[in-house]
């Protein structure tokens, strides 16, 4: 069955496998000047494709067997890559240290804040200068975003600060008119107000508006006038007796810091540090121009 | 002729010639992994008539000439013996079995190297006695074993044209 023999019988078969060899000796006797480029015109045209397809298998093979290599590779670079946004976030706050400094002119201690793993941490921190760096006690701790916390106590190197957010908390307070007086204290401990502050003791008459710059009012003698404490966001719920209270969203975070500034000294009487800080826009009233 | 045996048949020297390109350099030494391309053109042989296997024989090995020029020629010369004796050799000794045609994949390997060897000169002494009667062996039996296992699996894409002439079986004596 299958194919017949007649087909070996061909003259034409012949006279084709003679053309052949006689052409393959040709090809064996050509010198070199005219094989080379023969060879490359061959390489470049008719083999392309598959000496292509040869070198991707070859890369596809290399990269296969340096996959665990390059997967060890990109998981540490992925790991370190999680630290960026904090390096990132740590590099602006202290450029805006920088930027604090020469605002605040003098009276000033620049620490870090030695955080903790309890989640208690933003209530009281430790900051990583004392009484050698000239901290006192009730001394304002400061961002460039706003008011901080005040110091509770002072070691040789080390001052514990108590924020905003602590129960215990005060300050003096005003929108930045003059319009509204109160007092700052934090919200509370439970529910969603947790990292909010109020603005206790606005007369019952006066009203203010979301949106309102609060800073500290300069009464008592703890914190300088001007600072920023927070924006005013609404009133807390229904008011009682002859005074509202309104929440004040805070000028910055306890636990979004990594340095912040201890004020060291006793400004002069009437100073104010508005124009110090990083006041956000006052939505609700004209900006009034920053003194001179 | 089927008609499906129009795309199944170049389909299945194309995956040969890809394989050629892709997995063969994972197959083991370059000395002794099987050659696809001398493979397809092996099985072009069993259905191709003398002239164009020879024909077949020389593009073959022109193109691989290209590829190594030291030898280039050799290549050309030895495929188109090997392809003419291959076709010649299916026709004379009309065999289908499967061993055959592997004892046909063999010595078409081993006859190809041979001929490379001698024509080209490249090697000498030790060289070509390792050369034929080592890798060149192993060569050709990777090839063979390679060839049967295709013609096993795809026997009914490769099987022999048949002769309008010669009738529903294709019996032409």
């Amino acid at each position: 069955m299958a194919i017949g023999t007649d087909r070996y019988a061909s003259r034409g078969d012949t006279l084709l496998f003679v053309a052949c060899v006689v052409l393959s000796i040709a090809a064996l006797s050509l010198p070199d000047q005219w094989r080379d480029p023969l060879a490359q015109g061959l390489r470049q045209s008719v083999l392309a494709p598959f000496l292509f397809l040869q070198r991707q298998t070859e890369l596809l093979a290399a990269a296969r067997y340096r996959y665990d290599a390059v997967v060890a590779q990109r998981d540490s670079v992925a790991l370190a890559a999680t630290f960026l946004p904090e390096l990132r976030s740590e590099n602006a706050r202290l450029r805006g240290l920088l930027g604090l400094t020469p605002r605040l002119g003098y009276g000033y201690v620049s620490a870090e804040i030695l955080h903790q793993p309890e989640p208690t941490n933003p209530l009281s921190f430790v900051v990583s200068a004392g009484r050698r760096e000239g901290v006192r006690p009730l001394s304002a701790v400061v961002s460039p975003e706003g008011l901080v916390g005040l110091v509770a106590s002072v070691d040789e190197h080390t001052s514990v600060v108590l924020s905003w957010a602590h129960p215990e908390f005060r300050a003096s307070a005003i929108a930045t008119d003059g319009s509204v007086v109160g007092i700052a204290a934090p919200h509370g401990a439970e529910g969603p107000g947790v990292w909010l502050l109020e603005l206790q003791g606005v007369l019952y008459r006066q009203q203010v508006p979301a949106g309102t710059v609060i800073v500290t009012s300069g009464l008592g003698g703890v914190f300088p006038r001007g600072i920023p404490i927070g924006v005013v966001i609404g009133p807390a719920g229904e008011e009682k007796g002859w005074g509202r209270t309104y929440l004040v969203r805070p000028a910055i975070h306890p636990a979004e810091l990594s340095h912040v500034m201890v004020l060291t000294s006793a400004r002069p009487a009437g100073s104010d540090l508005r124009n110090a800080f990083t006041v956000p826009a006052d939505s609700a009233l004209p900006r009034e121009a920053p003194p001179r | 002729m089927r008609r499906t045996d129009r795309y199944r048949y170049p389909f299945m020297m194309t995956v040969l010639v890809l394989l050629q390109f892709t997995v063969r350099s994972r197959l083991g030494g370059d000395r002794i992994a099987p050659d696809f391309l001398l493979l397809a053109l092996l099985i072009y042989t069993i259905r191709a008539e003398p002239g164009k296997s020879a024909a077949a024989g020389f593009m073959l090995g022109l193109l691989r000439d290209a590829l190594t020029p030291a030898s280039f020629g050799a290549g050309a010369l030895a495929h188109t013996l090997v392809a003419f004796t291959s076709s010649w050799a299916k026709a004379v000794f009309f065999a289908e079995h499967v061993f055959v045609k592997g004892c046909l994949f063999f010595a078409g390997t081993w006859l190809r190297n041979v001929i490379v060897l001698l024509v080209s000169g490249r090697l000498q002494g030790s060289q070509v006695a390792w050369e034929l009667l080592v890798w060149s062996p192993l060569q050709a039996l990777t090839t063979a074993l390679v060839g049967v296992v295709v013609l096993w699996f795809f026997r009914g894409w490769l099987s022999p044209r048949r002769s309008r002439a010669s009738g529903a079986l294709g019996v032409s004596a």
